[in-house]
């Protein structure tokens, strides 16, 4: 047929109109749907065997007990045991989304590695395990050969007590370095507070659950302080609607956090005044005789004024208090009413059994010292120390020391004269160890870096230190960097060797009281699954590497592997009277409080060990609390108002000399007497105002802030004004955002002395105004496409004064210029 | 108004007074039903969570200012259900034995019409094949189907919790269950013990007193759909955010 003009039209219209007669192409059209939809890319989950492993949370110092389901050996599930005395069934988003940090192979290393492209790209290749334990012991033995076996050093995020911590800190004395530093933690400043005013380096202990008035000076009670479950369980019985109601519970911080919203009544004193707002309670609770005067007279020292020893007189803690901290003036300075903070402390004053907490948001960075000291002398005013629902003396837990390293003379001339920086000398007497001061002592001089190799153990500086960004500048002046991270984080892209750890649910580990908790408590966690990939316990590797150094270093490691380190320790329990078990009947702060001695459930160590390894805990549920005239260490005996053993070491120091100057060094500007006391000491240098704002960093519960990566699932909980796409929000309370012409979702640019960001605006009317609230834990970079370059690094702008007395950064309050773009 | 009556009827209280807000509801869900991971979870429109957390505030000056949260599940409405009632292929079925709101996803023919029918927002469309990072598909448990690009999907009430709650009961013999022997992922996780979950049928149930409370409302009840998720909050201003009400119209306790 010829083709013509008309019937090539009539053949399209006839086309047209009959392929929508015939069911083929719908049918086509739905079978290419149904077939794609059964691509092979959706994975089918295997079947197998269901299984359930008893283990405990080592992803934070909460001590949560978990249970993990597994299908045909793989875990698919982590959940709460309700056999277990710290959380009770309950979990956290981050122990509850655990799973992706075991097998997201994006973030993880899945071998020893070298470092092959430039420092902080992240390209490695594999070496194998004793390539890698060979090249770091060869370092070692190289520097102890120069005589400079100062120049290892460490940054050890293991948490305080562990074995990890010990066999690290036992590496460096055993090669010759005293250079060991831990990474900061609420925990330093409760010891060192714990140290001053009673006189043992103890963790903190709260009574929470038996106080009727709970006042927490910035403690996220409920978004991941202490151990999280324990507290939020403990909030939750509070919130039950039947008689009995708990007690009240008054939070003091800064902003709407949720804590502050869901407590009885919220104080919003300015960040890093929390010290003078608990002096002025006690100004009030003094002048109006609101203090037990039975505890004050028997059980403390330096409350009234007294005669030193010199029979000079000096100035008491209710002079100081009396003359210093009137409500108003406390007023002035923390911005909350006179009228409030006297009616707060007439409420503290009278309850029964009142109980002041003192913390920084999670209490994964430091604190203050003085406000710590500050907020434990309203305990100690109502005799709130060492009773039921109190802060409770605790000495720590029982465990057996190690043999004591014999040191050859190369290790005793590093460890004698080696100490880089200024901590643990006449300045930081009371600062066991600072990073800060190391990066400074580092990044002095134009010559070679005073440290060759660094080992840097569960901890990621470059990301979590608020410094600035400092700690990272130091690494590049570092020869060799070595990571035991098992993440691919900021600052094992920095290291040159990766000799990668076991993650959480691999590995062997205890927890060593929980944060806050009242009752000594270790948890052990067990591998639940086979390591995934082929990493090694960083506590094998240590001794591998101490092994390989040979001579005294080899000869400090009596065990074949971390297990045998860690047994040695635990030995000290078997001779403790704890138990292993917990029926669930009655809450472990009940019996507590009751007193009743228990007799121990194991009768041997390897009765304690197998117990252990099956249930996962240790406790003791009883506490002797009449010893009040022999629990203090302090050099009085008593609960130090004034701190003797703070006075000694400032003396020590001057020799004779001048203390103020030395006491200004230490960063405390208070005259006289009221320095060796708890007092204020203000926090930002220059006087915010004016075209400054106040940069405050805060933590989330549900995003990982620590130095592990976050689970993609927890970004499913944020919310989009704190994190949306690449951007991070900044809270601004809206009179503040007017004054500076900003509205909701604005780009700005907050700049600080340290560095600058950009972020969008988030107008809050929970934002303290002249405050603006930052995010921690966005702004990686490093790990895979859920966290890296996802909103910016609140820390990298800190930049401000140190804490007086222990060096650490002020991280709560940055003065910054903030300008729209 | 009535829905037909069945033999179980299984709900959820929420204590708002308890709930913290710290999501790990949310977590839990997520991990217990396979959800996957999209590139970008902050991209609220594409984001699948069963268990979605909403912020509210009171909307005082600084500082009277207070946030609480709304965890918000499917609210598996047992009457005239929204979606239920418009889905064409019946890929969504309510079982008045459980009183649970189903999803089948492979009869579900990604129309979304249940989606904009469900007035919670509660459901969820896969515009692309879920996402598992690389070797995480390690921890998918078999008893939750991964689903496919083109499908709706929403909390289920951890449905198969139920069938592992009543094989066990099955094996020790008995063939009705216990109180809180069947919970969702989130009622077992949460740390406050904010969630209860239950029979609202069984008058001895803790659910069927909790719903009862005074405090207890729903969120949009007006609509009618009896939402068989109820809230508890103490305070109004957290109350009258669950419904649209004109000035001088909510009622104060």
């Amino acid at each position: 047929m010829e083709i013509t003009r008309r019937n090539f039209i009539q053949l399209l219209a006839g086309g047209a109109a009959g392929i929508h007669i015939t069911p083929v192409p719908w049918k086509m059209m739905d079978d290419i749907a149904i077939w794609t939809q059964n691509w092979p890319w959706v994975p089918v989950p295997e079947r197998g065997r269901f299984d359930h492993e008893r283990s405990v949370c080592s992803l934070c110092p909460g001590g949560c007990g978990i249970e993990v389901r597994k299908v045909a050996d793989r875990a698919v599930k982590i959940e709460g045991r309700e056999d277990f005395p710290v959380n009770n069934g309950g979990i956290c988003p981050l122990g509850a989304g655990g799973l992706q940090l075991l097998y997201d192979e994006t973030i993880r290393f899945t071998s020893p590695m070298k470092r092959v492209g430039p420092r902080g790209e992240g390209r490695f290749l594999p070496v194998s395990w004793s390539e890698a334990v060979g090249t770091l012991a060869e370092r070692i033995q190289a520097l102890r050969k120069d005589n400079r076996p100062e120049a290892l050093a460490a940054v050890d995020g293991s948490r305080p007590g562990t074995a990890s911590e010990g066999l690290v800190k036992r590496l460096l004395q055993a090669v010759g370095s005293p250079n060991c530093y831990s990474m900061p933690s609420i925990q330093n400043t409760y010891q060192t507070a714990n140290l001053l005013m009673q006189g043992n380096a103890g963790p903190m202990a709260y009574d929470i659950e038996n106080a009727d008035f709970v006042l927490s000076f910035g403690c996220a009670l409920i978004e991941g302080w202490g151990a999280p479950a324990r507290v939020i369980g403990a909030w939750g019985r509070w919130r039950e609607d039947s008689k009995a109601k708990g007690p009240k519970v008054v939070q003091v911080e800064s902003r709407a956090s949720n804590t502050a919203s869901k407590s009885d009544a919220w104080i919003a004193a300015r960040p890093g005044t929390e010290a003078a707002l608990a002096l002025g309670m006690a100004h009030v609770m003094i002048s109006e005789n609101l203090v037990d005067r039975s505890f004050l007279f028997n059980y403390t020292h330096g409350y009234e004024d007294w005669i030193d020893e010199e029979e000079r007189p000096r100035k008491g803690f209710k002079t100081m208090v009396l003359e210093s901290y009137s409500p108003d003036k406390v007023a002035g300075i923390t911005g909350v009413a006179a009228d409030r903070i006297i009616a707060l402390a007439r409420e503290f004053g009278k309850a029964g059994a009142p109980l002041a907490l003192y913390g920084k948001g999670k209490g994964n960075l430091n604190g203050s010292l003085l406000e710590c000291m500050a907020v434990q002398a309203l305990n100690a005013l109502k005799g709130g120390v060492n009773t039921p629902g109190g802060a409770v003396v605790q000495q720590g837990l029982p465990l057996a020391p190690w043999p004591d390293v014999e040191t050859d003379p190369v290790a005793r001339q590093g460890l004698y004269g080696g100490r880089l920086g200024t901590a643990g000398d006449s300045r930081l007497p009371f600062a066991e160890s600072s990073i800060e001061n190391m990066v400074e002592a580092v990044m002095q001089g134009g010559g070679a870096s005073p440290v060759d190799t660094l080992l840097v153990f569960g901890a990621n500086p470059v990301f979590t230190l608020p410094d600035g960004g400092a700690f990272r500048k130091a690494l590049t002046r570092i020869p060799l960097i070595v990571s035991f991270s098992p993440y691919r984080d900021e600052t094992a892209a920095m290291a040159d060797l990766i000799l990668p750890d076991h993650t959480a649910l691999e590995k062997r580990e205890e927890i060593v009281w929980p944060t806050g908790l009242q009752y000594p408590f270790l948890g052990l966690s067990k591998p639940v699954v086979r390591p995934v990939y082929d990493t090694r316990h960083m506590g094998d590797t240590v001794i591998a590497v101490a092994k390989k150094v040979g001579g005294p270093v080899a000869d400090a490691f009596p065990w074949r592997r971390f297990e045998d380190a860690l047994k040695a320790r635990l030995k000290g329990l078997a001779e403790a009277r704890g138990l292993t078990s917990w029926d669930g009947s009655k809450p472990v702060w009940k019996t507590f409080a009751e007193g009743r001695p228990v007799s121990p459930d194991y009768d041997s160590f390897d009765d304690l060990w197998k117990k252990l390894d099956s249930g996962g805990f240790w406790y003791e549920p009883t506490h002797d609390f009449h010893d009040l005239s022999t629990c203090f260490g302090t050099p009085s005996g008593k609960f130090e108002f004034a701190c003797g053993r703070l006075e000694q070491a400032v003396k020590e120091a001057a020799r004779g000399g001048d203390a103020k100057t030395l006491l200004h060094r230490m960063g405390i500007e208070a005259r006289g007497d009221d320095a060796y006391m708890p007092h204020y000491e203000t926090v930002l240098s220059a006087d915010a105002g004016g075209d400054t704002l106040v940069l405050v960093p805060y933590e989330m519960f549900n995003h990982s802030t620590d130095w592990l990566p976050n689970p993609p699932f927890l970004t499913k909980t944020i919310f989009d004004n704190q994190l949306r796409r690449d951007e991070s929000f900044a809270e601004v309370n809206p009179e503040t955002a007017a004054g500076h012409h900003l509205k909701e979702g604005d780009r700005i640019l907050i700049q600080s002395d340290a560095g600058e960001v950009k972020v969008r605006v988030h107008l809050f009317e929970g934002a303290m105004p002249g405050h603006i609230y930052l995010p921690l834990g966005f702004g990686h970079t490093a790990y895979g496409v859920y966290q890296k370059d996802k909103g910016v690094n609140a820390a990298k702008l800190v930049a401000g004064k140190k804490d007086p007395l222990t060096g650490r950064t002020v991280w709560w309050a940055t003065s910054v210029r903030v300008k729209k773009t | 108004m009535s829905a037909k009556q069945g033999k179980h009827k299984y709900g959820m209280v929420i204590n708002l007074d308890k709930c913290t807000g710290c999501g790990t509801c949310t977590v839990a869900c997520a991990a217990e039903n396979n959800l996957s991971v999209i590139k970008d979870e902050t991209d609220k429109q594409r984001t699948i969570s069963w268990m979605q957390l909403f912020k509210v505030t009171n909307g005082k000056p600084f500082p009277d200012t207070e946030v609480s949260y709304f965890p918000r599940p499917c609210m598996h409405c047992h009457y005239h259900t929204p979606c239920v009632s418009v889905c064409p292929p019946t890929a969504t079925e309510i079982d008045y034995n459980t009183g649970i709101v189903s999803q089948i996803y492979t009869r579900c023919i990604g129309c979304r019409y249940c989606q904009a029918a469900c007035p919670y927002q509660a459901r969820y469309f896969n515009w692309w094949d879920g996402h598992f990072p690389k070797g995480t598909e390690r921890y998918l448990s078999p008893e939750v189907s991964v689903r496919m690009r083109g499908v709706v999907e929403k909390c289920s009430f951890c449905h198969h919790r139920l069938m592992r709650a009543k094989t066990q009961a099955y094996a020790e013999g008995r063939r009705e269950l216990k109180d809180g022997e069947y919970i969702t992922a989130c009622t077992e996780a949460c740390p406050a013990g904010a969630i209860a979950f239950g029979d609202l049928n069984d008058p001895n149930s803790e659910v069927a007193g909790l719903s009862k409370h005074p405090h207890a409302f729903r969120l949009l009840e007006r609509l009618g759909t009896e939402p068989k998720v109820y809230y508890i909050s103490s305070k109004d201003w957290v109350r009258r955010m669950a419904d649209n009400y004109r000035p001088d119209e909510f009622q104060p306790l």
